[in-house]
């Protein structure tokens, strides 16, 4: 007898537990030598019919093995199955085979590195870019986009830095794609953005609700265009409803922000990832057409960020191979309690993110409020009526959601009157009262407005006669 | 051999019972051997920590309860778009995005399309069974015809199109290396299927390319049929729609070299400043209040081309120069060339308020409908500079000083009417003083840097510009 033979022959043989054969028959074909047969008696902890083995002519060729579609079904174990083989007692594969827990080390995070930056002369940039550059400073190197217009030039411009930094510009094939290479790689715990536009927006919606839903960061630059539908190009704030409102389906809110200047478009780009970040949960930016595309003096920050990797990713490493990104919980009482833990995710965010800019509003009797443009003609206003011998201030809402009542709240005692100054049909204005009644504020002045859509922003000029026609004499 | 799956499912029901070691999926059911391969080469290829695998939507779209990698779920559809997130994130990993034939081939075309295209390594598993599972057996778009699913119960008819061929489809995209379609009827198939998804992970393990496997797979649960006799039906009924084989298996045009984002201060900074970090010299001693006591507002208007946002852009920038804010609002036609072109420029000392110039200061017009447009809305007192090359006549505004200065003339006299827009702006500097001549030029020689070979023309255009006015 040689060695050879000998090792032919001890060929360990298949395996099984009956609990985990559903008694699908691949392995019945699968046998040359017939040691497989269809079972006859129902097994009763699965309901199932198990096939039943008799491995007198087994050879081990494992070709059963390679049949079965259980994991844990027909097997050849290591060590040989001695005391098993035959009766099929059900045993608890605990017991037998002791637990295979993962390998998978408990994940550490990587922290992220501030590297301080040279003190430079003001960029003179338009809003997209000052944006794109911001992101490039909070150390975003993965951009994906879709082009549309008024957007396109943020995503022109990272499709030029990127690749001179090692980084990805990928254009999608679709703003559908677009949000969810956004899932990929904010999954894997890296920063990584797009810039869109309205109808691109709407398109993206869907994949923020899974984002949100797996707590995925992601910045998103919404620079909103003149709607509903195609509408046109020219700047509006329609988007704010969606925005804050109806960000896909399910419980789903996330940090709005409104800058107002190019400047603004960079710092809080940069505030947007780190907000994302902290939060697990995307961040949108609200600009406008014109805020896109107006040029203005930007000055860089003292530092940029160098992302590290946080330990909930699935980076694809062995530190984080643990991890999941998903948003199902199949089981309803663990879907609401997840749903729950979002509520108190989006309870501090309101009791801690709120971002306000308070304009003249001291001895406001009249108190404009507007975001993006709009609040830069509004604080145009205030500056003409003030010459006026008008109180007028500008409230200024930084984050739309959440909206800072608590910044607007103790200003109600002494204003008269409130005109909400916007380029949408009232959304910046739904939002506010929306604000007030959940915080129970029942006594506030008169709420007037000065709005336009399809493109066009309010003019000072209006905005000062709506101010001057109120009555100001009017106590609270 | 167990391969790369979970010593316990503890995603399955919690992992109470029976199923802490056993799938959801049906008696019979594809799915469970493909799992089982794909765990099987993860395991004997080594890249256990490196993979991420993708869950679809659909009934493999628990995956991640069996396989002991990093995960992710995907929207239904997209899962190549999400694996592609995740390779770019990390070139290093190993992608496998699995998805079905309603995932991959109906609602997820786009995706599976463009990423397979974009060449870069992916290793997909594609399992076609006919019919959808998770939502109960509806017509997939890989349903054979004649074949009676819920949402075809006369039979899949001529109006819904001839099943989709996947493999077939993959294999005529530049991006994808390698393509076969397995399936796992009989003992042979199973091991040429277990033997491609090792290929499609190897390929990726090597940075070679994009790779697809289709499995022609069971589903007796809503094929209404036996395991045994749905494999047959596999054999009989699909093989000869779907036949088997290697599709493409070609090396990649160019390997695929994985990349690190670089964060070097130096040149992050010297990327975002385009090289202009210096500060530029300022020659202007005060504000322009001659003009507007604290923000001076122009309006620049012509076509597109005529060069009013570039002229503008300079206003800007040496508006910027010279320490104080100053912004500028660009304002198109539908067209992107020879639409309308305005642009709003405003100059303050401290801060800007409202960017928009509905009734401007200055004025310049590049042509006839942007003069009587805007012309009317130059605040009394104001001034408006066109381009008398263009414009008939001595138009005449009461209460406005008018300008008429040949911009087209002159530049095309230098030889490039491009230049237009900066006669404009020399003649802009004689009538108003706005900012001194030595700002704008520094600011035409800020945006010239890359083209310094056209600096001295535009500088003449400027002086010509200029000495038009005088």
């Amino acid at each position: 007898m040689t060695s050879k033979t000998t090792k032919a022959k001890e060929k360990a043989k298949p395996f099984l537990l009956p609990t985990y054969c559903k008694g699908c028959g691949r392995c019945i074909d699968a046998c040359a030598k017939g040691c497989i047969s269809a079972g006859t008696k129902i097994n009763p902890s699965t309901g199932l019919v198990p096939v039943n083995l008799d491995l007198a002519n087994c050879t081990g060729c494992g070709l059963c093995v390679v049949a079965c579609p259980e994991p844990y079904g027909l097997r050849i174990t290591e060590g040989g199955c001695e005391g098993v083989q035959g009766d099929f007692v059900i045993e608890d594969p605990q017991k037998l085979f002791g637990p295979r827990p993962t390998t998978a080390p408990k994940p550490e995070p990587v922290a992220d590195q501030l590297i301080g930056l040279p003190d430079c002369e003001p960029l003179v940039t338009k809003g997209t870019y000052a944006s794109a550059i911001g992101a490039l400073l909070a150390g975003c190197r993965h951009v994906y986009g879709y082009p549309i217009t008024p957007s396109t030039e943020g995503a022109e411009l990272m499709a030029k830095y990127l690749p001179l930094l090692d980084g990805v510009f990928f254009q999608a094939v679709s703003e559908v794609a677009t949000v969810n290479f956004m899932y990929g790689t904010g999954g894997a715990g890296l920063p990584c953005m797009t810039f869109t536009s309205s109808p691109g927006f709407s398109l993206m919606l869907e994949g923020i609700s899974y984002m949100v839903g797996s707590e995925v960061p992601g910045v998103f630059v919404n620079v909103m265009r003149g709607g509903p539908g195609l509408g046109n190009i020219a700047p509006e704030q329609a988007d704010i409803k969606v925005m804050c409102r109806g960000l896909g389906h399910g419980n789903t809110f996330c940090i709005v922000l409104a800058p107002s200047t190019p400047q603004e478009m960079l710092d809080l780009t940069i505030k947007s990832f780190e907000l994302s970040f902290k939060y697990r949960n995307p961040v949108l930016i609200a600009a406008d057409g014109y805020l896109g595309q107006m040029t203005g003096m930007v000055r860089l920050p003292k530092h940029m960020r160098k992302p590290g990797i946080p330990e909930w990713a699935v980076y694809g490493d062995r530190n984080h191979r643990g991890n999941l990104i998903c948003s199902i919980y199949l089981n309803e009482t663990d879907l609401e309690k997840h749903n729950r833990h979002l509520n108190q995710k989006y309870e501090n965010i309101r009791k801690s993110e709120q971002l306000a800019d308070l304009y003249q509003c001291e001895d406001a009797e009249v108190i404009l409020v507007a975001s993006n443009t709009p609040s830069r003609m509004a604080k145009g206003a205030v500056a003409a009526l003030r010459s006026q011998w008008v109180k007028a201030g500008l409230f200024r809402p930084i984050t739309l959601w959440p909206f800072p009542v608590d910044y607007l709240k103790p200003l109600l005692k002494k204003t008269k009157h409130i005109v909400v100054v916007e380029a949408s049909a009232g959304q910046l204005e739904d939002e506010m009262r929306l604000a007030f009644s959940k915080a129970d504020i029942r006594d506030y002045p008169p709420i007037h407005h000065v709005r336009h859509m399809g493109g066009m922003l309010p003019q000072q000029s209006e905005i000062v006669e709506k101010v001057l026609a109120l009555d100001l004499r009017r106590t609270q | 051999m167990i391969g790369a799956f979970y010593g316990k499912f503890e995603r399955h029901a919690h992992g109470a019972g029976i199923k802490g070691q056993s799938t959801h999926y049906c008696s019979g059911c594809g799915h469970g051997l493909a799992h089982k391969y794909l765990a099987e080469a993860i395991s004997e290829l080594g890249i256990q920590d490196r993979t991420v695998a993708v869950s679809p939507v659909g009934c493999s779209v628990f995956l991640y309860y069996y396989l002991d990698v990093g995960n992710t779920q995907a929207a239904h559809g997209r899962a190549p778009a999400v694996g592609l997130g995740h390779k770019l994130a990390n070139p290093e990993s190993i992608v496998v995005t699995y998805q079905g034939d309603g995932d991959l081939a109906s609602i997820g075309l786009a995706e599976i399309v463009s990423s397979a295209q974009a060449g870069i390594p992916m290793s997909v598993i594609f399992i076609n069974n006919a019919i959808y599972g998770m939502t109960g057996g509806q017509m997939a778009p890989t349903t054979l015809m004649g074949m009676k699913t819920s949402t075809s119960p006369h039979g899949r008819a001529r109006m819904t199109g001839q099943p989709m061929k996947m493999a077939e489809l993959m294999a005529l995209l530049d991006g994808a290396i390698y393509v076969e379609r397995v399936a796992l009827f009989n003992a042979k198939e199973r091991l040429r299927a277990k033997n491609a998804v090792k290929k499609a992970l190897q390929l990726q393990v090597e940075n070679k390319g994009f790779a697809f496997v289709e499995v022609l797979a069971e589903c007796p649960t809503h094929l209404k049929m036996s395991p045994s006799e749905n494999s047959k039906w596999v054999q009989q009924n699909m093989l000869p729609i779907f036949p088997l084989g290697v599709k493409k298996d070609v090396q990649p045009a160019e390997a695929f070299q994985p990349f690190t984002p670089s964060f070097d201060k130096d040149k992050v900074v010297g990327i975002v400043t385009e090289g202009l970090t210096g500060k530029a010299p300022t020659f202007c001693r005060k504000f322009p209040d001659h003009l507007a006591p604290k923000d001076v507002a122009l309006k620049l208007a012509g076509a597109g081309g005529d060069g009013a946002q570039t002229a503008a852009l300079l206003i800007t920038r040496a508006g910027i120069n010279e320490g104080f804010d100053a912004t500028h609002i660009p304002s198109y036609g539908p067209e992107s060339r020879g639409g309308t072109s305005y642009a709003d420029v405003h100059i303050a000392d401290g801060e800007v308020l409202s960017p928009a110039s509905p009734s401007p200061h200055v004025l310049v017009a590049f042509n006839q409908p942007s003069l009587e447009k805007f012309g009317p809305q130059v605040q009394p007192g104001g001034t408006i500079i066109y381009d008398s090359s263009v414009v008939a006549g001595r138009p005449a505004f009461e209460g406005k000083k008018v300008y008429g200065v040949p911009f087209s003339q002159i530049a095309k006299d230098l030889g490039k009417l491009v230049v237009k827009n900066i006669v404009a702006l020399g003649a802009l500097q004689a009538v108003t003083e706005i900012l001194p001549k030595e700002s704008f030029l520094t600011a035409v020689r800020m945006e010239l840097k890359h083209k310094a070979a056209l600096i001295p023309l535009n500088e003449k255009a400027f002086e010509l510009g200029q000495q038009a006015v005088k």
